[in-house]
């Protein structure tokens, strides 16, 4: 598993290349995503690749969530796919992280 | 009358012939047994007679009654038959029946005695014909008996038991002329299983000693190159195999003008598919589980034996839980009527998915049923042999059982799989339940669905792994998929510390706890989930899942 990551005016983009985000690589993640995130606040993650997330993956993308609001930014996610969002929706994460259907509409409701 | 030269039997019902016959044949230095009928005439048989007269006019069995038995008895003896003179008629019979001659009353003594020698030397002549015969047959027999052994021992190869992910079943019934059909099984290693099937051009001995020539270049290459491997990790394709032995072989093979057509296929576990080169054999039968479809598998590569081979083509053929790979030589598709008419690809084709539910080692048994029900006959002119490959299905469990839903867990190797607990194989898992429950519940379960099922088995396992087994790696937890009253069902056997979920604290929605929604995720993707010690410190959980039913909607909150 990778990621990618690159800045989009003041928005960091950060793409996961990876299929699955379970117990076995949420730990990764969830490292891999406080570096990237640092002291930015505006942060988009772009999962179009993942079709599996689990709870230990959502736990991973919570702590992210909590990083950035701690200070003061937001995360938002693009490209959430179906069997993804079922999932989201039944941990109810749907209800605190904002969804977008493409990278540009997460990075453009920054404003 | 010392030296005497036989025995001969003659019946009449008329004393005076009886006594005339006896006198002259004692004189020409037979030992005469003389039978007032043909009833005594057959009772007095023994087998060491040489030569027989009969009457054909006598009262409880008639002449021919008589000549018809001799000649069904004692193949090698031919009466010769006494007459009327007004009874020419029945004389042609008794010639059609098997006489060897007959001869008119009154007769001439001379004559007849000349034509009882002549009846001894032709019979004697047949004996010996029927000896070399026998004795020809008994050679024939013996060849077929030691191609035979040649084909049972060297050609045919036995394939590993308990494969895991697949069974496997072989046939041979050698024809009157064996073949040089071969086939053999290399386990490469726990994920990769090698089978080759092959035919060497031409009937006999010779071509069965071809058959093993090739199955050894096959061990020595692939001897080799596992040799190599060891060192650089890697096994060589099937391409790489066959140019290998292709190599070794081409010379003699254009020397002795033959050919092989063959087959080699190597099942991948891991990657769900089956590599092969294909030398020109019989068309390779994939019958799909999911479709009931059947694919005829060909190479594009000449027979083995013709330079212009190189380089092997390889194609790759991924298969499903259910999927079975029929391969079989050309004494089954080439079995024929009396008419002639061949049995056929399509035909044989056709049978497949008929069978496919039984297993394999019937398969071949019914197969064969057919083709011997077709063709009318039970020896076939070329040898039957087929190796039937059949990826393990995930079966159901009968829906009337008491057994109840322990049954999978009893039952090892069919419907379920062991795993070892470690984070890393929770991908491996949920492939295999995808793959459990598109083959129990084909229809009914939406791609929507079968990732909730993912989703619940992750998290069934990662609590598994972190709770039961406190993050040890490497202890078993066995998965079981089945189906019962409608439900599908998944076991979960470990080993570990039980598990109490009434001590688990509950999910915070608020984005304030990263854990605890793992048993959340359980219970409102299953219809029922149990928790429970069993024997032996296994615990067991068991999800229990209605198809009909969606996941949990929570309007609330």
């Amino acid at each position: 598993m990778e990621m990618f990551s690159e800045t989009d005016g003041d928005v960091v983009v950060a793409v996961v290349l990876a299929d699955e985000l379970d117990a076995d690589n949420a730990k990764w993640f969830k490292s891999k995503m406080s570096d990237i995130i640092g002291n930015n606040r505006k942060f988009v993650l772009d999962m179009g690749q993942v079709r599996f997330v689990d709870s230990s993956g959502c736990g991973a993308l919570l702590s992210a969530l909590r990083q950035i609001s701690a200070a003061g930014g937001d995360l938002k996610l693009a490209n959430v796919q179906k069997s993804v969002q079922s999932m989201f929706e039944l941990v109810r994460l749907h209800r605190i992280v904002e969804m977008f259907d493409t990278r540009e509409a997460a990075v453009k409701s920054f404003g | 009358m010392n030296a005497v030269r036989g025995k001969i039997l003659i019946a009449d019902d008329d004393p005076t012939v009886r006594i005339v016959l006896t006198k002259l044949f004692e004189k020409s230095g037979f030992e005469v047994i003389a039978a007032q009928n043909g009833k005594e005439a057959v009772e007095r048989l023994t087998s060491d007679i040489l030569a027989v007269i009969l009457d054909l006019d006598m009262p409880e069995m008639n002449g021919i009654g008589c000549l018809r038995y001799i000649r069904q008895h004692m193949e090698d003896i031919s009466p010769i038959m006494l007459t009327a003179n007004e009874d020419i008629s029945s004389a042609v019979e008794a010639m059609r029946s098997g006489a060897f001659d007959y001869i008119t009353k009154p007769f001439n003594p001379r004559k007849l005695t000349a034509l009882v020698d002549k009846a001894i030397a032709t019979d004697a002549q047949a004996r010996r014909l029927h000896q070399v015969e026998a004795e020809l047959a008994h050679a024939r027999e013996h060849e077929i008996e030691m191609a035979a052994r040649i084909q049972q021992t060297l050609l045919m190869g036995a394939p590993p038991r308990n494969f895991k992910g697949l069974e496997i079943a072989n046939a041979t019934i050698p024809s009157h002329k064996v073949d040089g059909d071969f086939y053999d099984f290399i386990a490469v290693d726990s994920q990769h299983l090698d089978v080759i099937v092959g035919d060497v051009m031409g009937k006999g001995i010779a071509s069965a000693l071809m058959g093993a020539a090739t199955k050894s270049y096959f061990m020595h290459v692939i001897h080799e190159s596992g040799c190599a491997a060891c060192h650089s990790n890697a096994y060589p394709e099937p391409d790489a195999i066959v140019s290998g032995v292709h190599a070794a072989m081409i010379h003699q093979m254009e020397a002795l003008e033959t050919f092989v057509t063959l087959c080699y296929a190597r099942f991948d576990m891991a990657l769900r598919q089956m590599r092969f080169v294909d030398c020109g054999h019989m068309r390779t039968i994939h019958y799909r589980c999911q479709t009931g479809d059947c694919t005829l598998l060909e190479g594009v590569n000449m027979p083995l034996g013709f330079p212009e081979t190189v380089p092997f083509t390889l194609h790759t053929e991924s298969f499903a839980p259910g999927d079975i790979f029929f391969f079989y030589s050309d004494g089954l598709t080439e079995a024929m009527t009396a008419e002639g008419q061949l049995f056929g690809e399509e035909r044989l084709t056709a049978l497949v998915p008929k069978y496919a539910a039984v297993p394999p080692d019937q398969i071949i048994h019914r197969i064969w049923k057919d083709i011997v029900a077709f063709s009318g006959s039970e020896t076939f002119r070329d040898d039957f042999t087929c190796v039937v490959v059949k990826i393990t299905p995930f079966r159901l469990i009968p829906s009337d059982s008491h057994r109840a839903v322990s049954a999978p867990s009893e039952k090892h190797g069919e419907f379920s799989m062991k795993f070892s607990s470690d984070l890393s194989e929770l991908s491996r898992i949920r492939h295999f339940v995808r793959d459990g429950c598109i083959a129990v519940f084909p229809q009914l379960l939406n791609e929507d669905r079968i990732s909730m099922i993912e989703l619940a088995v992750t998290e069934v396992v990662t609590n598994i792994i972190r709770h039961a087994y406190g993050g040890v790696s490497d202890k078993p937890i066995e998965i079981s998929i089945g189906f019962e009253n409608n439900a599908l069902m998944i076991e979960f056997l470990d080993q570990g510390k039980s598990f109490d979920p009434d001590r688990a604290p509950p999910p915070k929605f608020d984005g304030s706890r990263e854990g605890g929604f793992g048993l959340y995720i359980i219970s409102h993707i299953a219809d029922d989930v149990v928790y429970e010690k069993r024997q032996n410190n296994t615990n067991r959980t068991l999800l229990k899942i209605y198809p009909g039913h969606g996941p949990d909607s929570d309007p609330d909150v």
